[in-house]
C-alpha cells in the first residue's frame, strides 16, 4: 500500500513538472536570428580581446571584423522566425500528459514490476528469520554471520562443520574443522571429519594429509571404525595390498557383522585379492583410478587390463621415451601393485633419457624418493 | 519497496522520454513556446527518475538484497563496500543503467546550461537525446531489466567477476560511458541541425564544448582501462587491439577530429557540413562499441552475459539511429549553407589534413575491427587481425599526422605561412633531433624506427612549447613582458598546447616500450635470483595470505640495483572463494617513469614460473593521457566557450531572464 502512494507521488510530480511549462504563458520568444547575432557581438569582442593581448595583427583583425560583420548583417536581415505564445496545441499536449503519463507508467510497471514485492536486505533477513527452522541455509547464514564477527568462537565451527559436510560444502568444512581443532582442541570425531572433507575434495583419494587426520583420530579414539575404513583405504590405494588387507581384516572383525559398512569393507577385500593375485604375475599396473575401477570387474576382466594397460604403456615408452608423464605413470604403476623391482627397473630406464639438471630428470628423482627407490635426501 | 519504486521510476522515465520525444518537436514544426518549453523540463524530470531508479539498484547492492536477480548474480555479501557499489555496473545490466543514467544526464545539462540556445534548436536537440533514451530505456526494460526479482531470495550471491573487483572498475567505465554519451550531445545536435534545416552559430559554439568534455572524459577513460588491463589480467601489455579496445577507440579518433573541425567551424564558419557529418560518425561509433561489446558477437571480460535477443535489439537500435541519422544526412546537407572557403596553408588547412589523416585512421580501425567479424559471419572461418596489421595500417597513418600536428596551432588562420611557421619551429626541430641522436648514441644498436619514434614525441612535446612561446612573444618582447602576454593568453590556448605536449609524452612512451622493453620467463626456487634490466630481482618464496573474499598466495621480490636491495615487489594468484575463479596480480614496482612488472605462474617441480618485465618508460603512455585530458579541461574552463551564451550581453539579460 505505502509503495503505491509513493508510486502516485512520484506521478505526480513527474505530470507537473511536465505541465508547468505547457501550463505558462509562454512569454515572448527570441527569434532565433537574435541568438545568432548575438554570437557574432561576442565574436567582435573576442577580436578586441585579441588584439589587446597582440595575439593578431591590426590588418588581420579587420579582416576577421570585416567577416563577422559580414555574417551579423545577414542574420539581422532575416529574422523570419517569431514564435507564437499559447495556443490550442498546448492544451492537447496537456491532455496527452495527463493520460499518457500516468497510464504508460502504471501499465508498463504492471507488466514488468513485481508491485509492493519488498526489498530484503539480507542483515534484515537474518535476524528476521530465526525461527524458521526448516531452512538449513539460513541457519548456516546465521552462523556464518555470527562467526564472520566472531571468527574465534571454537563451538560455532565445531556445529557448523558437519552440516557443511552433509551440504557438500567440502572447502568450507574443511576450514571449520581446522578452526574447531585449532580453538577447542583435537578429538577422533573432528579429526575424522576433517580427514572425510580432504578426501571428498581431493576425489575420493586418501592424501597424505587426510591420512594424518585419521591417523589422530586413531589414537584419540583406537578402533573407531570411520578412521580405520580410510585408513586400510589409504593403503590399498597406495598399493600395499598385504597390509590394507590385514587392516581391513582387523576392521571386519572388530565390527558387528550387520555393520553399515561391511558391505564395502568386503568388496575392498575382495579387491585386495585380486589385486594381490595379480601382483603375483608379472605384469603391471594402472594408477588409483584404474584401480577403483578395476574393483568393478570380475578378476580376470581386471588383470586382463591391468596387463594391457601397463604393456601399453611400458610399449609406447619404448618408442617415445621422452615422456616424462608416461615414465612416472609406469614407475608409479609398479610401485602401487607392491612390485619396487620392477619399478626401479623402470626407473632405471626412464633416467638415461633425461639429462643431469633436467626438469625430467629431477621430476624422476623426486618420484623415486617418494616411493622409497633411492634414499630420500635430508630435508632442511 | 526501494526495488520496486526504483523499477516503477524506471518505467515512468520511459513514458517521460516518449513525450519529450514527440511533444518538442511539434513544437518547434508549429512554432509553439509551450511545447518547446516542455522539453528540458522534461530532460530534467527523466534525470531524476533514473537518479531514483539507480539509487535504488546500488541500495540493493549496499545492503545484499539477493532477492534482486542482478544482485544475486553479481554480488556476494562479504565482498569489499567498494566493490559493492562499483558492481553495480559491474554487469550487463547495471551498466547499460549507469549508460542511461549518463545519458539524461547530459540531457539534464543541456536543459540546465542551455538557457542562450535558440529554442527551436533546443527542442530538437532534446528530443532527439529523447529518442536515444527511449531506445536504450526500452532495451534496458525488455531485455536487460536490472530490476528482476527472485522468489524465494538465495542467501548468499554469486559474486562479482574477480577481475572486475578493482578500483578500475569503480573509474573505467563511467569515465568512457561520459566520453561514449557525451558524444550523443553532438549527434542530437547535429540531427536537430538536419531537422531544422540550419545551423545557427550557436550551433557552432555549442558543439565544441560539449566534443571536449566528451573527449576528455573517454581519453581519461581508454587511458584507465589500458592501465587497468595492464596490471590486472598479468600479460604486461597495455594495448592489444582487441576489438573491445578498438570499439573505444575509434569514437576517440572519429570524435579527435570533430573536436578540430568543430573548432574551424566555430571560428570560420566553414566545414559545417563536414562537422555535422562527424558528430554523427562520431555517435555512431559509440553506439557500434556498444553493440559490438553487448551483443555476444565478441567474447571478452567486457561481454558479460549474453544473449541473442539483447544482440538483435542493439542492432536494431543501432540500425534505426545511424540509419536514420545518414539519410537525414543525404536529404538535408545540400540545403544548409556551406560555410567560408579558405586557402590551403592556413590554420583551417592543417585541421582538414588532421581530419583527413584522424578518419582515415578511424576507417582502418573500423575495417580491422569489423573484417574477421563479417568474414566469419559470411563464410564461417575464423581470421585474426592482430596487431601486425594495425602496425602496418595506423602506424604509417599516424607518423606524417604527428609531425604535422605542431604546425597547426602555429598557422595563422584563413591564410598561413608556412615558411615562417618552419621558422618558428627550428628550435623544436633542432631539439627532437639532438634526443634522436642522443638515442642512438646511447643504445647503440637501438633500432633507428625506435629513435625517430622518440624524435617525433619530442618534436610535439618541443612544438607545444614552441606555440606557446611564439605566443608569448619569445625573441620580440622581454621576460615580463613574454610573462604578461601568456598570463593573457586564452585558456584554450595552453589546453592546446597541453594536449599536444601530452600527446608527444604518450608516443614517447609507447615507443620506448615497444623498442626497449624486456621480458623474461623463468622458473625460480627460493633464493633465486633473476636479472631484468638495471635490476636484479631474488625471490624470497611463497606465502599463503588471506583476503575479505579470497586468498591467495603471494610471491615476493627482493628488487636490488648493484647489489643494494631497495625495495620489494609482491606479485600474487588469487583464488576467489565463492566462484572458485583464480586471477593473477601483477607486482609492480615504478622506477621513475620506468616499472618492473612480475607475474606469477603455475607452480612446477623446479619453482615457481615467473614472468618479469623491464619497461622503461611505459608510464608516459598514461601521464600523457593525463596531460591531455588536463588539457581538455583548461580549454573547457575557457572564457570563450562560456560566452557563446546571449545571456552574457547585458543588453538582453532581461529578455533572457524571461525566457528561459
Amino acid at each position: 500500500m505505502m509503495f503505491w502512494v509513493l508510486a502516485a507521488i512520484l506521478t505526480v510530480a513527474a505530470t507537473i513538472s511536465l505541465l508547468v511549462p505547457l501550463a505558462r504563458s509562454a512569454s515572448r520568444q527570441d527569434g532565433t536570428n537574435e541568438h545568432d547575432a548575438e554570437v557574432y557581438y561576442d565574436q567582435l569582442r573576442e577580436i578586441d580581446r585579441d588584439i589587446e593581448s597582440g595575439l593578431i595583427a591590426q590588418e588581420e583583425a579587420e579582416y576577421a571584423r570585416a567577416e563577422v560583420g559580414r555574417r551579423l548583417l545577414k542574420a539581422s536581415k532575416t529574422d523570419s522566425r517569431q514564435s507564437r505564445a499559447r495556443s490550442p496545441l498546448s492544451t492537447a499536449a496537456r491532455y496527452v500528459v495527463i493520460i499518457f503519463l500516468p497510464l504508460m507508467a502504471v501499465v508498463g510497471y504492471l507488466a514488468v514490476g513485481k508491485p509492493g514485492m519488498p526489498a530484503q536486505p539480507l542483515a534484515g533477513r537474518i535476524e528476521a528469520e530465526p525461527d524458521d527452522g526448516n531452512d538449513i541455509t539460513t541457519l548456516v547464514a546465521q552462523a556464518e554471520t555470527h562467526l564472520a564477527s566472531n571468527p574465534e568462537d571454537g563451538r560455532g565451527w565445531d556445529v557448523l562443520a558437519p552440516i557443511y559436510l552433509n551440504l557438500g560444502r567440502v572447502a568450507d568444512a574443511e576450514t571449520a574443522y581446522r578452526n574447531a581443532i585449532r580453538l577447542l582442541g583435537s578429538t577422533a570425531p573432528r579429526q575424522a571429519g576433517l580427514g572425510r572433507a580432504l578426501i571428498t575434495q581431493s576425489g575420493g583419494i586418501v592424501t597424505a594429509e587426510a591420512q594424518a587426520a585419521f591417523q589422530a583420530a586413531e589414537e584419540l579414539e583406537p578402533g573407531n571404525p570411520l578412521s580405520s575404513f580410510f585408513l586400510a583405504l589409504g593403503l590399498a590405494q597406495e598399493g600395499r595390498f598385504a597390509e590394507a588387507k590385514l587392516a581391513f581384516e582387523r576392521l571386519a572383525a572388530n565390527s558387528p557383522p550387520d555393520a553399515p559398512w561391511m558391505p564395502q569393507v568386503r568388496a575392498h577385500l575382495q579387491g585386495i585379492d585380486a589385486n594381490l593375485a595379480v601382483a603375483g604375475e608379472a605384469a603391471p599396473g594402472p594408477d588409483e583410478e584404474d584401480v577403483a575401477a578395476a574393483m568393478e570387474m570380475s578378476s580376470e576382466e581386471r588383470s586382463e587390463m591391468i596387463g594391457g594397460m601397463v604393456a601399453g604403456l611400458d610399449a609406447r615408452l619404448r618408442d617415445n621415451p621422452d615422456d616424462l608423464d608416461g615414465w612416472l605413470r609406469l614407475v608409479r604403476s609398479y610401485m602401487v601393485l607392491g612390485e619396487p623391482e620392477k619399478a626401479g627397473d623402470a626407473l632405471g630406464r626412464a633416467l638415461e633419457n633425461f639429462e643431469d639438471g633436467s626438469a625430467g630428470r629431477l621430476a624422476l628423482t623426486r618420484a623415486a624418493e617418494q616411493f622409497g627407490l633411492i634414499p630420500q635426501k635430508v630435508e632442511q | 519497496m526501494i526495488v520496486e519504486l526504483g523499477h516503477y521510476a524506471l518505467v515512468m522515465a520511459l513514458a517521460v522520454a516518449l513525450l519529450q520525444s514527440v511533444l518538442p518537436v511539434i513544437g518547434s514544426v508549429r512554432q509553439d513556446a509551450g511545447l518547446m518549453a516542455m522539453a528540458p523540463a522534461a530532460a530534467v524530470t527523466s534525470f531524476f527518475l533514473v537518479l531514483l531508479a539507480f539509487a535504488a539498484l546500488t541500495a540493493s547492492y549496499v545492503t545484499s538484497d539477493f532477492s534482486v536477480q542482478n544482485v544475486w548474480e553479481n554480488s556476494h555479501s562479504l565482498k569489499p563496500m567498494i566493490y559493492k557499489i562499483s558492481g553495480v555496473w559491474g554487469n550487463h545490466e547495471g551498466s547499460m543503467l549507469l549508460w542511461i543514467l549518463i545519458l539524461v544526464f547530459f540531457s539534464a545539462l543541456v536543459a540546465f546550461f542551455g538557457g542562450n540556445l535558440p529554442a527551436a534548436l533546443k527542442a530538437n536537440a532534446l528530443a532527439v537525446q529523447a529518442w536515444i533514451t527511449s531506445a536504450f530505456l526500452l532495451f534496458v526494460l525488455l531485455t536487460s531489466n536490472p530490476f528482476q526479482r527472485l522468489t524465494p531470495a538465495p542467501i548468499e550471491g554469486r559474486d562479482l567477476n574477480p577481475i572486475l573487483q578493482d578500483v578500475g572498475l569503480a573509474i573505467h567505465p563511467p569515465l568512457l560511458y561520459l566520453g561514449y554519451v557525451g558524444f550523443s550531445i553532438c549527434f542530437s545536435f547535429a540531427v536537430a541541425a538536419l531537422i531544422d534545416g540550419r545551423i545557427d552559430a550557436a550551433w557552432a559554439r555549442w558543439v565544441r564544448p560539449w566534443t571536449l568534455a566528451a573527449w576528455t572524459a573517454l581519453t581519461a577513460g581508454i587511458a584507465m582501462g589500458s592501465y587497468w588491463a595492464y596490471y590486472e589480467l598479468g600479460w604486461g601489455g597495455w594495448w592489444f587491439w582487441d576489438p573491445v579496445e578498438n570499439a573505444s577507440f575509434m569514437p576517440w579518433l572519429a570524435g579527435t577530429a570533430l573536436l578540430h573541425s568543430a573548432l574551424v567551424m566555430e571560428k570560420r564558419e566553414a566545414l559545417k557540413i563536414w562537422t555535422v557529418l562527424l558528430a554523427i560518425i562520431t555517435f555512431s561509433l559509440s553506439l557500434l562499441g556498444t553493440f559490438l561489446v553487448r551483443s555476444g558477437v565478441l567474447t571478452s571480460v567486457h561481454a558479460f552475459a549474453t544473449d541473442p535477443t539483447r544482440g538483435v535489439f542493439i542492432l536494431g537500435i543501432l540500425v534505426i539511429f545511424i540509419g536514420g541519422a545518414f539519410t537525414l544526412f543525404a536529404l538535408r546537407a545540400q540545403s544548409l549553407k556551406h560555410g567560408g572557403l579558405f586557402a590551403p596553408v592556413s590554420r583551417e588547412g592543417a585541421l582538414v589534413l588532421n581530419n583527413l589523416f584522424l578518419t582515415t585512421a578511424t576507417l582502418t580501425v573500423l575495417v580491422g575491427t569489423l573484417y574477421p567479424l563479417v568474414l566469419e559471419a559470411l563464410t564461417g572461418s575464423k581470421i585474426s587481425v592482430g596487431p601486425p596489421f594495425f602496425n602496418l595500417t595506423f602506424g604509417p597513418l599516424m607518423v606524417p599526422l604527428l609531425l604535422a600536428v605542431p604546425f597547426g596551432p602555429l598557422l595563422a588562420w584563413k591564410r598561413g605561412d608556412l615558411l615562417a611557421v618552419c621558422q618558428r619551429l627550428y628550435a623544436a626541430a633542432g631539439i627532437s633531433l639532438l634526443v634522436a641522436l642522443a638515442v642512438v648514441y646511447f643504445s647503440t644498436g637501438a633500432p633507428v624506427m625506435a629513435a625517430l619514434g622518440i624524435a617525433i614525441g619530442a618534436w610535439l612535446i618541443c612544438g607545444s612549447l614552441t606555440d606557446l612561446a611564439y605566443r608569448a612573444g619569445a625573441g620580440r618582447a622581454g621576460l615580463p613582458v613574454m610573462w604578461q602576454r601568456l598570463k593573457g593568453l586564452p585558456r584554450s590556448a595552453f589546453g592546446t598546447a597541453l594536449a599536444h605536449f601530452g600527446l608527444g609524452v604518450s608516443v614517447i612512451g609507447i615507443v620506448a616500450v615497444t623498442a626497449f622493453s624486456t621480458e623474461q620467463v623463468m622458473t625460480l626456487k627460493p633464493g633465486e635470483q633473476a636479472v631484468s634490466g638495471p635490476f636484479a630481482l631474488e625471490f624470497e618464496g611463497l606465502r599463503p595470505n588471506t583476503g575479505p573474499n579470497y586468498t591467495e598466495l603471494q610471491g615476493r621480490f627482493a628488487v636490488s640495483r648493484d647489489g643494494a636491495q631497495f625495495a620489494t615487489i609482491t606479485a600474487a594468484k588469487r583464488v576467489y572463494t565463492a566462484r572458485r575463479m583464480p586471477t593473477t596480480e601483477a607486482g609492480i614496482l615504478t622506477i621513475g617513469p620506468s616499472q618492473l612488472y612480475v607475474a606469477l605462474g603455475d607452480e612446477t617441480p623446479d619453482g615457481t614460473v615467473v614472468r618479469i618485465w623491464w619497461k622503461p618508460w611505459v608510464t608516459f603512455i598514461w601521464f600523457g593521457t593525463v596531460f591531455m585530458s588536463v588539457g581538455g579541461i583548461v580549454s573547457l574552463l575557457d572564457r570563450r566557450l562560456r560566452v557563446g551564451a546571449p545571456a552574457a550581453s547585458k543588453a538582453r539579460a532581461a529578455t533572457a531572464g524571461q525566457a528561459t
